[in-house]
């Protein structure tokens, strides 16, 4: 519709304004004189309007009070089944040609489906001839239309509350008069559903899709059984998850499967403002529940219950106390022959009240993680099913990079890409495709949701392995053990070999532990989380433990991660050494041991489903691994030291000549040589330079040239870096590495290399 | 000039159909003030229904010396709220009485318009002046009038369907809810439309 509304700039647009208050129930279409007389319509006239969501209603003309053009005025009281509740909040405009007169021939005989009002207080709700008497009453005088719903006004008395127009004579087709002649019959079938709803597709749930299935079917299927065995089938299952993985659609898809109506609530729209209203809400829902589960069965559903049911006790929760204890009793009084399943979401189990946490109440617990690699490709198929992707994109390689990702995250994911395909390609603007490129745009825009409040999450300047000089068997020791692993599960398994939980990268300062951890970052695609003194330590008691932990529970949720612990020895303490009282570092060190080597998992971090075929690729994803560097090993508690823990540790040795040789030329690529500088030489003579030191000396002959040569210098000479030479001095020493010698000969590490 | 004739003949219908109307109103309201004495009896008969049903006339000496008192009490009750129901179901059938006056009134006018509104034209329904309201305005009130009537009939007819003897309490609240109606509704509407023509009729 939007794309040709600027082809007819003639046409009048009608803004739509909102309904009198004295108008509702009239069915009237309030329209200006000049409006009127372009339709050819009189007062009364039957019109029909085409709705912009596609819908429809039937309206009679009449003038509006003051006489102006340009609005409408629409009362939906016969409108096709969907429009008829969107029509009343509907703003916007509609064009002219969106009316249409209709005839309106007087109706023999009609036939309606009625709607009845729930609850027992509608009279006679059960007696035909009520019904009729009042469908008699609703449709008096009034146009209709096939197909289309006459609701009944809001505080109208009676037992019906709507009446879907099934048949008459003549066939009220666009529409019919209903007369005080004309006969009208109830029919007992329902018409058959229009529009089917449109399914939710879901990806990657199908376990707890399974369990939620089984709770709302069981009772339909096998009821007599059930009531054999006295059986009380389980009506309470509580959702958890971080937000975004699809708690909401997971119900909503099982229930449409299953057929059965669901009321879903928000849990914060029930808060009330003044005392007892919130409770009272909470009655309402439950009460209404009940009456939809008297017909078919009903699943309430509380999203985001943690808002309503917070743990009880401590001081000034009076109120909220109170509506927990309505929840409690209102669980437990449905029991017996409810057929209510209650199903509550929330992202934050721990803060509930544990009263809900029982079976009778909250029988279940369905913990959806963050999606596995499977459930991501499986996702990706399902949204983009019916995208146009074009047949390069590799969905297993898209979900590989997609870590951390939740459902809504891919669907951002995906919707950018094509937005993208759709605005930036130049070729086919009527059948755009999305291609590899469109994703990979999409990518740097799109951040996982669940790491957006990660605390020490780095943007890392990518570092390629070949920007670092020497070194090369310390490079070749960190992809085996880090790298390898995370691309390569499958022949580890093969191997026998478990994953190592941690590295220790130890060695004097400025010899690049720092760039060799961010060199590992870039390459290996995986979430990068760095944690420093200044994330860790807090004024409050516990703070500091309870951010480590909540570090690695992050990281987990997004795994394979990365935990880089830079300066490890500043941020934790050793108790083989310190004897003095327990204070900070050393708990900081208690909690790091217990994340590394705990006994098990928080059940709240549960990731995909346990008994699973192929666990094999995904059995080297589950940890996190960390990374730490220090330049002090002798000062680490012993404890971490052991295998299982930072079970691999590195010496980076101080670069010898032949590593010196090619960290001058890393440093030196971008500077102007001449030709009489020998990097050979300099390298030789450098001795006990660390990594760090040969930058600066390159720096400083450089700014020696521009010194000496004025701002026209074009090259460094040799003399420079001589000069240079003289005035830098190593920041190694014999002492310092000797330290470093007798640490590794005493606990027998690796080679410490030549010098 | 061939457009007056057609519209006189709508005001001729509509100068009809008003006296109709505030003739109609007064049956109406005279019929809704014999109801508000009788559902106070009912009310009155509903508490005494509830006080006999929670005295335990065992307990109480004087009484005790009566056969099946409390059976033949709640007969007596029952016996006279039936007659005063019976007086409210005759007020009911008034009310629709006039409900149907009305409704035929305004169709037969809607009709005449409709039979003439080709000729008329949009033009002619807005034609208004100082005496007299436009053909639109009147029209678009006849059938607010004529709503009004059906639903409040409707309205009362439901309430009065609800009574039932196991529950004194909502007996003893219907003078409340019977007002209640009433005041929902634009009450005074029938009697403010009627003012607004009345220069017209008086023409």
């Amino acid at each position: 519709m939007a794309p040709d509304s600027g082809l007819f700039p003639e046409e009048p647009l009608l803004k739509v304004l909102p309904l009198d208050a004295k108008d509702r129930g009239t069915q009237r279409c309030r329209l200006g004189p000049a409006a009127l007389r372009a339709l050819g319509a009189h007062l009364g006239s039957a019109v029909r309007i085409s709705l912009p969501d596609g819908g429809s209603c039937l309206c009679t003309a009449w003038l509006r009070r003051d006489g102006a053009d340009g609005f409408v005025q629409l009362d939906p009281q016969c409108a096709s089944p969907g429009a008829a509740v969107g029509a009343s909040g509907f703003r916007g405009n509609l064009r002219l040609s969106s009316l249409r007169l209709v005839s309106c021939p007087s109706l023999r005989h009609l036939t309606v489906w009625p709607v009845l009002r729930e609850g027992a207080g509608a009279p006679g709700a059960s007696n035909p001839a009520a019904v009729l008497e009042a469908a008699q009453e609703l449709l008096r005088n009034r146009p209709v239309s096939r197909g289309h719903v006459v609701t009944a006004p809001p505080g109208a008395p009676g037992p019906v509350a709507a009446l879907h127009v099934v048949s008459g004579a003549p066939s009220p087709d666009p529409a019919g008069l209903v007369t005080p002649r004309t006969r009208i019959g109830l029919s007992g079938v329902p018409p058959s559903k229009v529009e089917p709803r449109p399914q939710v597709p879901l990806g990657g749930l199908s376990e707890a899709a399974d369990s939620l299935r089984e709770l709302l079917l069981l009772p339909l299927r096998y009821p007599r059984t059930l009531a054999a065995l006295r059986l009380a089938v389980p009506r309470g299952v509580l959702l958890a998850g971080p937000p975004g993985v699809g708690k909401t659609q997971l119900v909503q898809a099982v229930v449409r499967e299953a057929g059965a109506e669901l009321l879903a609530v928000s849990a914060p729209a029930l808060q009330g403002a003044r005392p007892g209203e919130t409770e009272e809400n909470v009655r309402q829902v439950f009460q209404r529940a009940r009456e939809l589960a008297s017909r078919r069965p009903t699943l309430l559903f509380l999203d985001e219950v943690d808002a309503l049911c917070p743990r009880r006790g401590g001081p000034h929760r009076a109120p909220e106390s109170r509506v927990v204890a309505q929840v409690l009793t209102l669980l437990d009084g449905i029991g017996g022959d409810r057929e209510v399943v209650v199903v509550a979401s929330t992202n934050r189990p721990d803060t509930l009240d544990p009263a809900l946490r029982r079976p009778g109440r909250f029988d279940r617990e369905v913990v959806i993680g963050t999606p596995t690699l499977q459930q991501r490709e499986a996702i990706l198929q399902v949204i983009t099913s019916k995208m146009p992707v074009s047949g390069q994109v590799d969905l297993s390689l898209l979900a590989e990079m997609t870590v951390g990702y939740v459902g809504a995250d891919l669907t951002a994911l995906c919707r950018e890409a094509a937005l993208h395909a759709l605005l930036h390609s130049k070729k086919n603007q009527d059948n755009p495709t999305i291609d590899e490129a469109d994703f990979l745009e999409a990518f740097k825009k799109i951040q996982p949701s669940s790491f957006r409040s990660v605390i020490g999450l780095m943007d890392i300047k990518p570092v390629g392995w070949e920007q670092i000089g020497g070194l090369e068997d310390v490079k070749l020791k960190l992809k085996q053990s880090i790298e390898w692993p995370l691309k390569f599960p499958r022949e580890f398994v093969r191997m026998g070999l478990t994953q190592p939980k941690g590295v220790l990268l130890y060695g004097p300062p400025g010899c690049a532990k720092t760039t060799l951890v961010r060199a590992l970052a870039t390459s290996c695609r995986c979430s990068f989380v760095s944690v420093s003194g200044a994330d860790l330590f807090s004024p409050f008691v516990g703070d500091s433990e309870k951010v480590l932990s909540q570090v690695f529970r992050q990281a987990r949720a997004n795994t394979p991660a990365i935990v880089f612990l830079d300066e490890i020895d500043s941020i934790l303490g050793s108790r083989s050494i310190s004897k003095t009282e327990c204070n900070v570092p050393e708990r900081v060190l208690s909690v790091l041991l217990n994340e590394l080597d705990g006994v098990g998992l928080k059940t709240i971090e549960r990731r995909g489903s346990k008994s699973d075929q192929r666990e094999l690729q995904e059995v080297f994803n589950r940890n996190v691994m960390i990374v730490a560097a220090t330049n002090r090993p002798d000062v680490l508690d012993d404890a971490l030291l052991r295998p299982g823990r930072l079970d691999k540790i590195i010496y980076i040795p101080p670069p010898d000549e032949k590593g010196r040789l090619s960290i001058l030329k890393v440093y030196t690529k971008n500077m102007p040589m001449g030709p009489d500088v020998s990097l050979e030489n300099l390298a030789a003579e450098t001795s006990f330079f660390s990594g760090a030191d040969l930058g600066n000396l390159c720096k400083e002959a450089a700014l020696l040239a521009l010194q000496e040569n004025g701002l026209e210098a074009t090259t460094v000479k040799q003399e420079h870096f001589l000069k240079s030479l003289q005035t830098i001095k190593p920041s190694l020493s014999h002492e310092d590495l000797t330290l470093y010698e007798n640490l590794f000969q005493k606990q027998g590490f690796s080679n410490l290399g030549d010098i | 000039m061939t457009q007056v004739q057609p519209l006189l003949a709508v005001q001729e219908a509509l100068k009809q159909c008003f006296p109709v109307v505030e003739e109609q109103q007064g049956l109406w309201q005279s019929a809704l003030g014999d109801c508000q004495p009788l559902l106070l009896s009912l009310s009155n008969l509903a508490e005494q229904l509830q006080a006999a049903e929670n005295l335990r006339f065992e307990d109480v000496p004087p009484l005790r010396a009566f056969p099946d008192l409390k059976e033949r009490l709640r007969r007596k009750q029952l016996l006279a709220g039936d007659v005063v129901l019976d007086k409210l179901q005759e007020r009911l059938t008034a009310l629709l009485k006039v409900r149907d006056t009305v409704s035929s009134h305004v169709e037969r006018v809607l009709q005449v318009y409709e039979r003439h509104a080709d000729t008329v034209g949009i033009d002619g329904v807005l034609q208004a002046s100082v005496v007299s309201p436009s053909v639109a305005d009147m029209l678009e009130w006849l059938q607010d009038i004529e709503r009004h009537y059906r639903n409040s009939y409707l309205k009362r007819k439901y309430l009065l369907s609800s009574i039932q003897w196991g529950d004194p309490a909502s007996i003893q609240a219907l003078p409340k809810a019977w007002d209640r109606i009433s005041e929902d509704e634009h009450q005074d509407f029938v009697r403010d439309t009627l003012l607004n023509v009345s220069f017209f009729l008086a023409e």
